[in-house]
């Protein structure tokens, strides 16, 4: 009886919840103040500009009397800057740290402490793969669905059969590394079984490095069709030097690209198909989330809703690819190819 | 043997205070400066925490720039260090990975300290090749035997006690690598401006073939200073790891240039025998101050490393110019008369 009761309590409660969650998504209040910190992996990329571009957006449109800094530390420095800017965060007592993770677990540390110092912790782009010292991420895609979308691309311009090879950022990344994963969940279903993973390397997301990187995998594999880059640097690298060496017949360059570096590689047909999300996008619901929780409108819970201006409404749920953390799923991405990238381009 | 040196080098104490008025002196003026200009700019400057993470972010850095300074005064470079602060972060992260125990991984790497520095002080000495291509060539072997060890990965989940010991107070606010940095300084200090060997080492620096002819076993403060980079190398690398709880094969890439500039910014002289373990401590924690007090100001990181060197070339610059000026008064004089 008592159990029965509880049941019935906690059903009631739950579908209470859930139909609670969907009627009043939080509207955010604004002119709230809170001081942010965007943080990239490091400067100098054309899509955390992107992502800047975004959350100053956000900033505006909320109209937060507090201060939005985007700093971020060179790229030959990145795992050390990290540490040092989330640390100084910290001293400086601001309200929320959103952080593009290229420092493995060895954020947690640092990210703990702006915590204790009563920060919000917001991850996007990039997780804190143990989840800890993490409020939530702001996931762009479904990890898993990228897995998938790479699987077919591979499949496409493979036409079933043949060998393609991994050319990825970092090897701590752990965006990368997810997606990595979740491709190769995709590709042991039958379908997939023509196409053949032959290697992954690493170009730490630096041009010339992945373009060296790209130029071994073709040596070392002469049958190799397809190098799949999940990196904007690792793509364009790839197509260029597919395209310095006239291979682009022989080995297709496919991946995660903007549509503005790739024109040229698409047009010339190095790089045919390729996919992405908006960073502007991301940026922006980004900002969205960590000021909700900032100013503690939202508190980050599981099945909590909010509307995030232009975009929508977003719920938070469990990460389900990663055993511990929250995230918020932002989603779509597109695929580009001969047919779509030059109005993307053009954007 | 003391009585007769003396004659061949001023004594090093009275070297080092009359030393300490004039670049010194510069420095102690600019880290007052700087010191000042924090603490005006951010309210958080001089709380406690701030102070300790200054150091904190850096530390493995300015423990390798303390014997750093040393081999400089004896006229030789060591440009293995950061390979081998990455090398023992690799090694105890193999170690860690195929299961032997950190109380035993621990000595273990701090022996291929010594060992790489034994190899650095073979060829220097024994073989009578110059310090700078010999630890060139080892800043790519070191480097890239970490890089063979830990592959294209990250090692993570030491015991929580090992990371804490990186990264939580040890002895009141201080962590470990704070308090080994500060022993460490009083000991240098100690053989450097107070020892024979700290005689020595100013004397090779100033004129090797002058030291051979008094007798003094030039090689063997050589090897002895090597060796010692080596170990103290390799422990800056496992307080790396312990302070970010996790090594990769890129731990401490390029550090060597930051470790050299604060080395050369405290005015110790490229060419060996000038300087003072006074003039390293100031320009360390110049340096320090000044990025932590950018980093408050959120000054870009791209900012940060143009200001540092400008300050290097500075440091290079303004005594040069003071003693062009001091020669062009000489010359004006004595045409005069």
């Amino acid at each position: 009886m008592k159990i029965a009761s509880k049941l019935c309590v906690s059903v009631l409660l739950s579908a209470g919840l859930a139909t609670g969650a969907a009627a009043d998504a939080v509207m955010a209040k604004k002119g709230m103040e809170a001081d942010m910190v965007l943080l990239p992996k490091f400067l100098g990329i054309l899509v955390f500009d992107q992502a800047n571009t975004g959350a100053q957006e956000a900033h505006a449109e909320l109209e937060n009397p507090g201060e939005l800094l985007f700093v971020g530390p060179t790229p030959e420095n990145s795992v050390a800057g990290q540490i040092e800017i989330v640390t100084t965060a910290a001293t400086q007592s601001r309200d929320a740290v959103m952080i593009s993770n290229n420092s493995g677990d060895q954020i947690v540390p640092a990210a703990q402490a702006a915590k204790d110092a009563g920060a919000k912790v917001v991850t996007w782009d990039s997780p804190i793969p143990s989840g800890e010292a993490e409020d939530v991420f702001v996931a762009q895609v479904d990890f898993a669905s990228i897995g998938e979308v790479m699987a077919e691309m591979a499949h496409s311009i493979l036409d079933g059969e043949g060998q393609m090879a991994v050319l990825s950022a970092t090897p701590d990344a752990a965006n990368q590394n997810a997606w990595i994963a979740a491709m190769q969940t995709a590709l042991e279903a039958e379908k997939y079984a023509g196409v053949e993973l032959v290697d992954i390397v690493y170009g730490d997301d630096q041009s010339e490095k992945s373009y060296d990187r790209a130029l071994a995998l073709v040596d070392k594999y002469p049958d190799l069709g397809v190098i799949m880059a999940p990196t904007t640097v690792g793509i364009q690298a790839a197509a260029k030097a597919m395209q310095d060496e006239g291979l682009c017949d022989e080995v297709a360059v496919s991946g995660l690209g903007l549509p503005s570096e790739m024109l040229s590689y698409t047009l010339n047909g190095c790089a045919e198909e390729f996919a992405l999300w908006s960073f502007v996008d991301l940026g922006y619901l980004t900002y969205y989330t960590a000021y909700l929780m900032a100013t503690g409108q939202i508190s980050g819970e599981i099945g909590e809703s909010f509307v995030a201006g232009r975009m929508g409404e977003y719920t938070i749920e469990k990460d389900p690819t990663r055993e511990n953390g929250n995230r918020v799923l932002m989603g779509p991405f597109t695929v580009y190819n001969m047919d779509n990238i030059e109005a993307a381009a053009a954007e | 043997m003391s009585s007769t040196d003396i004659g061949v080098a001023k004594r090093p104490l009275e070297k080092a205070i009359s030393h300490l008025s004039d670049w010194e002196g510069f420095l102690l003026a600019v880290l007052v400066l700087t010191i000042i200009v924090n603490a005006s700019m951010s309210d958080v400057f001089l709380t406690v925490n701030n102070q300790i993470n200054l150091f904190q972010l850096s530390i493995e850095k300015i423990i390798v720039a303390l014997i750093m300074t040393l081999i400089i005064i004896n006229a030789e470079i060591d440009l293995s260090v950061a390979s081998m602060m990455g090398l023992a972060a690799c090694a105890f992260g193999w170690l860690f990975l195929h299961g032997v125990p950190i109380g035993l991984a621990v000595p273990i790497v701090l022996l291929i300290g010594v060992l790489g520095g034994a190899f650095n002080a073979f060829f220097i000495t024994v073989m009578g090749l110059p310090s700078l291509v010999v630890t060139l060539a080892m800043l790519i072997g070191y480097r890239g035997l970490a890089r063979v060890l830990v592959e294209d990965r990250g090692i993570t989940d030491f015991p929580a006690w090992f990371d804490a010991l990186g990264q939580q107070p040890l002895i009141g606010p201080f962590p470990l690598s704070l308090l080994i940095f500060f022993a460490l300084l009083a000991f240098l200090v100690v053989v450097l401006h107070f020892t024979g060997f700290g005689r020595y080492v100013y004397m090779i620096g100033n004129n090797k073939e002058m030291a051979v002819y008094s007798g003094v076993a030039v090689n063997r403060v050589k090897a002895t200073l090597f060796i010692a980079s080596g170990a103290i190398s390799a422990l800056a690398g496992l307080l790396f790891a312990a302070r970010v709880g996790a090594v990769r094969g890129d731990v401490a890439l390029g550090f060597e240039l930051d470790i050299i500039t604060m080395v050369l910014l405290g005015g110790i002289s490229i060419f060996g025998g000038r300087g003072t373990l006074f003039g390293a401590i100031f320009a360390i924690l110049i340096v320090l101050n000044l990025r932590n007090g950018m980093a408050l100001a959120n000054i870009t990181h791209h900012l940060q490393t143009g200001v540092i060197g400008v300050l290097l070339i500075l440091s290079v610059l303004l005594p040069n110019l003071r003693s062009m000026l001091r020669q062009f008064r000489e010359t004006r004089a004595s045409a005069r008369s």
